[in-house]
């Protein structure tokens, strides 16, 4: 894996992915490594004072492209029988984007 | 041999479990009564499985707690209430009732189905403005018929298993093919068996028919809500079968979500369901 950036958490995306667990003063953990962050968990980072997040650098283009086409083609095939229905068109569509960018 | 009809199969449903005491102890402060905070916590404590699974998920980095929560009691005062008996009522499902072992069935990516759907109608209420625990309750109970027709028809139930397969159609259907009924129907009178809500036992009885379900209820929230656990894939890697329901669109209209709500409601259940996974055991 390529080195995690550091980066200011104001700077933070949702959906980013923390590098290393996110801890207070004590040491104790307040987020894990490999969590993938939340507008909310950015808003309590915040409210707890934390500056600088260790972030996993985006993955290369073409990484990324084979894992939207996986992800799209898991989705087509679950949607396989009702993807023409009038009630399933947003859902298929928000669900697509939604685990293309969380990767899940 | 000819399936069990309705009638029989509903009357083998008196035969299962009773829910265990202290679920029923939390329906019954759900419900208002007056209960106090102290017993509740000590009852629910008296229970080690319970216990120990609902302070994982408590524990968890979903709660983001500056220290680790050690008693069912610390864990209603720092969490809350509401979200310890919503996570009390889904272990004391999961552990109530017995381990099922069948050939094309895996009891893991039932449970994870259920906690998916409940964990999504969860997510659902803010926006729709429903009552969350409620919510929670009837997804994860909304397939609970399923898991009484196989552990009570294991021959029948297999022999749905295998048109489902060989036909690629919803399990569902499968079951109205060969019983001629599916497990809505049945979770419905397992439900009222053990003195579930009215508005619980409708959510189940029509969640794949929401037209037919009582207006104003919770049916279409978990008609959604299935879904929405389906195409997240919450019952498995992603590398197994599965199909999407079929969505009533006058359903999904009625819910009124717009593309950012429905984004917002999406990230909400995949953050929670991973934080709710210690639940599982």
């Amino acid at each position: 894996m390529n080195a995690p950036l550091i980066q200011p958490l104001d700077e933070t995306l949702p959906g980013a992915v923390l590098a290393a667990p996110v801890t207070d003063g004590a040491g104790a953990v307040l987020l894990p490594a490999g969590l993938s962050l939340t507008a909310a968990h950015l808003e309590s980072l915040q409210r707890r004072g934390i500056g600088m997040l260790a972030i996993c650098p985006p993955e290369d283009p073409e990484a990324l492209a084979r894992q939207h086409e996986k992800i799209r083609a898991r989705v087509m095939y679950l949607f396989r029988h009702t993807a023409d229905e009038a009630g399933s068109q947003a859902l298929l569509h928000a669900v697509l984007a939604f685990r293309q960018a969380s990767g899940k | 041999m000819k399936p069990p009809s309705l009638e029989e199969m509903i009357g083998q449903v008196q035969k299962l479990p009773a829910m265990p005491a202290v679920a029923i102890e939390v329906l019954q402060s759900m419900a208002g009564a007056d209960i106090d905070i102290d017993t509740l916590a000590r009852h629910i404590s008296q229970d080690q499985v319970i216990t120990a699974r609902v302070l994982r998920v408590a524990n968890s980095p979903f709660y983001g707690l500056q220290s680790r929560v050690g008693s069912i009691h610390d864990a209603i005062v720092v969490v809350g209430l509401s979200a310890i008996r919503s996570l009390v009522l889904a272990a004391s499902v999961m552990s109530g009732l017995p381990a099922i072992h069948s050939p094309g069935f895996s009891q893991n990516r039932f449970w994870r189905h259920v906690l998916g759907t409940a964990v999504a109608a969860q997510a659902l209420a803010s926006p729709l403005k429903r009552p969350p625990e409620a919510l929670f309750l009837a997804g994860l109970l909304h397939d609970i018929g399923r898991l009484a027709m196989l552990v009570l028809y294991p021959e029948d139930f297999a022999t749905v298993l295998g048109v489902a397969a060989a036909r690629d159609c919803r399990l569902e259907d499968a079951e109205r093919s060969h019983f001629g009924y599916d497990h809505s129907e049945v979770g419905a009178a397992l439900a009222q068996r053990w003195n579930f809500p009215a508005e619980i036992v409708d959510a189940l009885a029509w969640h794949h028919r929401p037209a037919q379900g009582m207006p104003g209820g919770l049916a279409g929230i978990i008609h959604y809500a299935d879904a929405i656990a389906h195409a997240l894939d919450l019952d498995q890697d992603g590398n197994q079968p599965g199909q999407m329901p079929s969505l009533d669109q006058d359903a999904v209209s009625a819910l009124g979500l717009d593309w950012d709500s429905l984004n917002a409601v999406l990230a909400e259940t995949r953050a929670r369901f991973d934080s709710y996974e210690p639940l599982l055991g």
